[in-house]
């Protein structure tokens, strides 16, 4: 049978309350029927359909998807947001993966597809006709046109074992709502707890490692959880509270980026701890020192240029901890220091630099350099960023991490203001989830064609084509919002 | 799960009709109860604790039978479910409800499967969590490192304080519109520049990692966890003592460094002590500007772990450790011991139970002794006697020639064993001077001392000592020393005597007496004779060729022993 599913309530519901939890069989297997998926998706675009590279794939994810429902009696995928749930369990994305994840998506979502059940039986060839029916649907028409399609050709076909649904839209954005608001509860607590942290520390007090914890915890959560929202967040640049928005920008976007990274759960805390408490060491130097906004004495940038070791000397004092925090240490100590080991502190002794203090430099770096803050009144467009860190081989950044850091935020990362073709402003909301189109993110449009606010302004997404196949709608520059009155941070709150 | 809910109240819906019988469920958590406390009684293995766990197991089943997911509410005393209490306990700090609400779990959600996969690990957590102090993770901490799949959980976030909203309400007021003409102006304007992005520069393709790229994150991601972080924090702040003039960070540096070599020894590791010694040492030599007064205390840091009460410390926890550190590691950090050790490692070497540890901290005392004769001597009149003891094995075993002069005195020691082992130290060193002091053994009021100590004569060929021996010989008093004396006396002097001493020893064996009678007893006489075939010439072969007809056993036996040693 042939029909159009809808995702149930429940098992949309349970995406916020969802969790990475132990590695289960249906987390194994649906990993593996993802990129069992992938893999025939590949070979049915790259091959003809008599290949052998075809016909293997196809037996393989037939014979995966038999599996899991002889021993699940189901067999959902569902795509929400950026995951996929797979019998209402969310997989898990990692290094091997990630990018069978984003075409998947793609493909789901340019197909218009929220659902797909797939009911006991389909054979290799029932598999055939719905993969290709799959990817001939992304070549043209709307969405819409493609998900009537792709119904069309399993009718026709008479192939029954498989059931679409389109996404479920108030389920989706009452997810987007609940993860908005958890994100916000999330940073703004983030926020107050680092503050505390380093107004403690500048007093000499011992900090209290519980609170950083959990808040390092949540942040974890919420990327693994629904990573848009906290990532927007970072485009608060609160001048005022720079040092501590900073650091939990830094937290933040190192998690994010470590989690395309592969990380762990566990790593992924160790990460966002150390970021977190990365500049620590600002706490001793002189607040005088950290405001002053022109011309620093060399004295005083040597002053400012010593927090990295200050960190190492503040963490020995960070209290209620079994054991002290020796990675939060070496990344402080090593998160100016350039993959060359050129930057600073000079080191004395043998040392490579760790890839958590990569990560973390390469957080840093981008946060930094676009945030406004007392020595740099006018930051940098994120995609100018993006192109130093990229090209200026002088930054000590690793390469490899900077291209993972580019292919997770996309060309035009969250948060960058840009004026569309259509004369519209926009931010950026999300990378676009297929890694193939980076240049084309999901925006908010915040002002129309005729010059009017919008708020909280219309999601869009540019990979949108209309019938002929052309893109709808088109990014022409960056721009400074600031020459608008118009506030980043305002649309991510 | 991880999710917080408000701190006011958890929505507890009222159900007229539970799904499921509340007597399933409290005798779930009756028996949940009793495999915390079985868990907490019985290892893994003990058929008690997997009684409980099986009992707790099978009660799940009738509760599956009828739905997916248990949710129970926490109170303090009591788990709530379905709004009804189905467990309470009275006493509220031992309770189990207690744990979980202490830190502020309010509900706990176990889903289908919990009990077979996790309800062991959530046993493990409940009892960290009753043993935890201060300063260990709370029970939250240890529920988000799980990372349960089947069971799920709401908390109130107790330590944190109510943040300040991030709320676009605290921003200014945006603007209500964009001249379009502005938009228009900087997009022709800015065409020409910079603030289009070149696709060029972004081709997406180029920020898919390849399997290279991939390879390498893994194997960065693999040696984070990997490497020995310690190692990396004491090269970290030996680099920041170094290159760091300020008095006051040095202080502090070196505060951190002594404090943290005692938390590595607490923690066992060895290797890592080991390493920051050698490295405070560099460091010492090599910090830029560093004054005596900074270099004196940065070298007093391996002296700490060298002085006796701290050493002490160390060797008896690794002595009464079931799970001795890798050897390298230990002597790794044996190597790192100073002169001051000396003393506690030769108390602890005669003392140690470990016969693992024993070679490792023999070779250290051995190692310690040879490069520090000045204390190796001046531990042998330690009045700690397992340590003068040590202190002259080692002189002995050194031929360390300054220790003569104490040991001289030790020969007066009032503890034979020590002197005997002087003896032996002596003898090994076997100097003149040495030989010379260790006459006085052969008056020791000690029998085995005065025995070993013409042993070494004979076997040193100590001629000086003749006389001594002959006196000895001689003498009244000899004849009441026991036959392994004797034998030993007569055995020296004939080792050093040669065919001078024959006429001696033949008047003793074969000396006449009273009327058919010998003038010695029978145990001299055979000494006489094991003597004389200590001198080893045809004058004594003869001489002992003369008695080999001798009625007395114990002579005859003598004889034929002596004939046939010099016949082999």
């Amino acid at each position: 049978m042939t029909q159009t599913k809808t995702p149930s309530r429940a098992s949309v519901a349970m995406a916020s309350f969802s969790e990475m939890g132990g590695d289960s069989y249906i987390r194994r297997s649906g990993r593996t029927f993802i990129l069992a998926f992938y893999g025939a998706l590949r070979a049915v675009k790259l091959y003809p359909v008599e290949n052998a590279a075809v016909t293997k794939s196809l037996d393989e994810l037939a014979l995966v998807a038999g599996e899991i429902i002889r021993h699940e009696h189901e067999l959902e995928v569902r795509v929400s947001g950026e995951f996929i749930f797979l019998n209402s369990t969310r997989l898990r994305l990692d290094l091997e993966n990630y990018a069978s994840f984003s075409h998947i998506l793609s493909v789901f979502r340019g197909a218009s597809i929220g659902v797909l059940t797939v009911h006991e039986g389909p054979a290799a060839r029932d598999w055939l006709v719905f993969v290709s029916a799959l990817q001939a649907s992304t070549r043209e028409g709307t969405p819409q046109a493609r998900f009537h399609q792709i119904l069309g050709k399993l009718e026709q076909t008479g192939v029954r074992g498989f059931e679409i649904g389109p996404p479920n839209e108030s389920d989706e954005n009452e997810f987007h709502e609940k993860a908005k608001e958890a994100a916000k509860r999330t940073y703004a607590q983030s926020v107050t707890v680092t503050k505390d942290l380093i107004n403690s520390v500048r007093m000499g007090k011992g900090a209290n490692i519980k609170k950083i914890k959990r808040v390092v915890q949540s942040i974890v959560d919420q990327i693994l959880n629904e990573e848009t929202s906290l990532v927007g967040l970072t485009t608060i640049r609160d001048y005022d509270e720079y040092t501590f928005t900073h650091s939990v920008n830094v937290c933040i976007i190192s998690v994010a980026l470590g989690r395309r990274l592969g990380l762990t759960k566990l790593q992924l805390y160790d990460l966002g701890l150390a970021a977190l408490f990365h500049d620590i060491g600002k706490s001793r130097v002189p607040l005088e020192v950290l405001n002053k906004s022109t011309g620093l004495s060399d004295d005083e940038w040597r002053q400012i240029a010593s927090h990295p070791w200050l960190g190492v000397l503040a963490l020995f004092g960070v209290r209620g901890q079994q054991e002290l925090p020796y990675r939060s240490m070496v990344v402080a100590y090593e998160h100016h220091m350039k993959a060359d080991l050129t930057g600073y502190p000079r080191s004395i002794r043998p040392r490579v630099q760790s890839i958590f203090s990569k990560i973390v430099s390469v957080a840093d770096g981008f946060d930094a350099a676009t945030s406004r803050r007392a020595y740099q009144t006018i930051p940098l467009s994120p995609a100018d960023v993006l192109k130093e860190m990229r090209d200026n081989p002088r930054r000590g950044m690793d390469p490899v991490v900077v291209k993972a850091f580019i292919n997770m935020l996309g060309v035009y990362p969250v948060g960058t203001f840009v004026v569309l073709d259509s004369f519209e402003l926009a931010i950026v909301h999300a990378a676009n989830p297929n890694a193939e189109k980076m240049s084309r993110p999901i925006v908010r449009i915040v002002s129309d064609d005729r010059g009017t606010i919008l708020q909280p302004g219309l999601l869009y997404d540019l990979a949108q084509q209309d019938a002929s196949g052309s893109y709808v709608k088109t990014i022409i520059k960056t721009a400074d919002p600031d020459r608008y009155g118009i506030r980043v941070s305002d649309y991510f709150l | 799960m991880t999710s917080t809910t408000p701190s006011t109240a958890v929505q507890v819906p009222e159900q007229a009709e539970p799904p499921v019988s509340p007597a399933l469920v409290e005798e779930m958590l009756k028996l949940l109860v009793k495999a915390v406390r079985a868990h907490q009684l019985y290892l893994p293995n003990n058929p008690m604790y997997q009684r409980a766990i099986e009992l707790l197991r099978g009660s799940f089943t009738p509760i599956w039978d009828r739905i997916d997911e248990l949710p129970l509410i926490v109170t303090e005393r009591e788990f709530k479910w379905s709004g009804r209490a189905v467990h309470s306990e009275d006493s509220k700090s031992e309770s189990l409800p207690w744990i979980f609400y202490k830190d502020g779990v309010r509900e706990i959600r176990m889903l289908r499967g919990f009990e077979t996969t996790e309800a062991e690990g959530l046993l493990g957590i409940v009892q960290r969590a009753r043993n935890a102090t201060p300063e260990d993770d709370d029970l939250l901490s240890m529920l988000w490192e799980k990372d349960f799949g089947n069971l799920r959980y709401r908390f109130v976030d107790l330590g944190m304080e109510s943040a300040a909203a991030v709320d676009s309400a605290m921003q200014e007021e945006p603007p209500k519109g964009v001249d379009r003409q502005q938009v228009e102006e900087e997009v022709e304007e800015q065409k020409a520049q910079s603030g289009v992005v070149n696709l060029d520069d972004f081709d997406s393709t180029l920020y898919f990692l390849d399997d290279r790229e991939v390879e390498y994150l893994r194997s960065e991601v693999r040696r984070e966890y990997e490497i020995d972080m310690r190692r990396n924090i004491v090269s970290t702040i030996l680099d920041i003592y170094e290159q760091q003039t300020d008095p006051a960070i040095r202080e502090e540096v070196s505060q951190l460094v002594d404090n943290f070599m005692l938390h590595l020894l607490s923690a066992g590791q060895f290797s890592t002590v080991a390493f920051l010694l050698r490295e405070v040492g560099d460091a010492s030599r090599r910090a830029k500007d560093i004054t005596p007064d900074q270099r004196a205390k940065l070298a007093a840091i391996p002296d700490r772990l060298s002085a006796p009460e701290a050493l002490s410390q160390l060797l008896q926890s690794l002595d009464e450790s079931e799970h001795l550190p890798p050897q390298s590691e230990l002597l790794e950090l044996f190597e790192q011991l100073r002169m001051s050790a000396l003393g506690t490692v030769f108390g602890w070497v005669g003392k140690l139970q470990n016969t693992k540890l024993r070679p490792m901290l023999e070779g250290a005392a051995e190692r310690l002794a040879m490069s520090n004769t000045g204390e190796l001597v001046k531990l042998i009149s330690s009045t700690d006697p397992a340590v003068a003891m040590e202190a002259i094995r080692r002189a002995g075993g050194l031929k360390t020639t300054a220790a003569v002069a104490p040991l001289a005195k030790v020969m007066s020691d009032r503890d034979p064993a020590l002197r005997q082992a002087a003896v032996h130290a002596l003898a090994e060193i076997g100097s003149p001077g040495a030989l010379q002091v260790l006459e006085k053994g052969t008056d020791d009021s000690d029998r085995d001392v005065r025995v070993t100590t013409v042993r070494v004569f004979a076997a040193k060929s100590y001629r000086p000592a003749l006389t001594k021996l002959e006196a000895a010989i001689k003498g009244k008093v000899l004849r009441e020393a026991d036959l392994t004396e004797k034998m030993a006396v007569f055995e020296a002097y004939g080792s050093l005597c040669g065919d001078a001493g024959i006429p001696l020893l033949d008047g003793i064996l074969n000396g006449k007496g009273g009327l058919f009678g010998r003038k010695e007893d029978p145990e001299v006489r055979a000494c006489a004779a094991m003597a004389l075939g200590k001198v080893a010439s045809s004058g004594a072969s003869d001489v002992l060729r003369r008695s080999s007809n001798e009625k007395e056993v114990l002579v005859r036996n003598a004889v034929s022993r002596a004939l046939s040693r010099q016949t082999a």
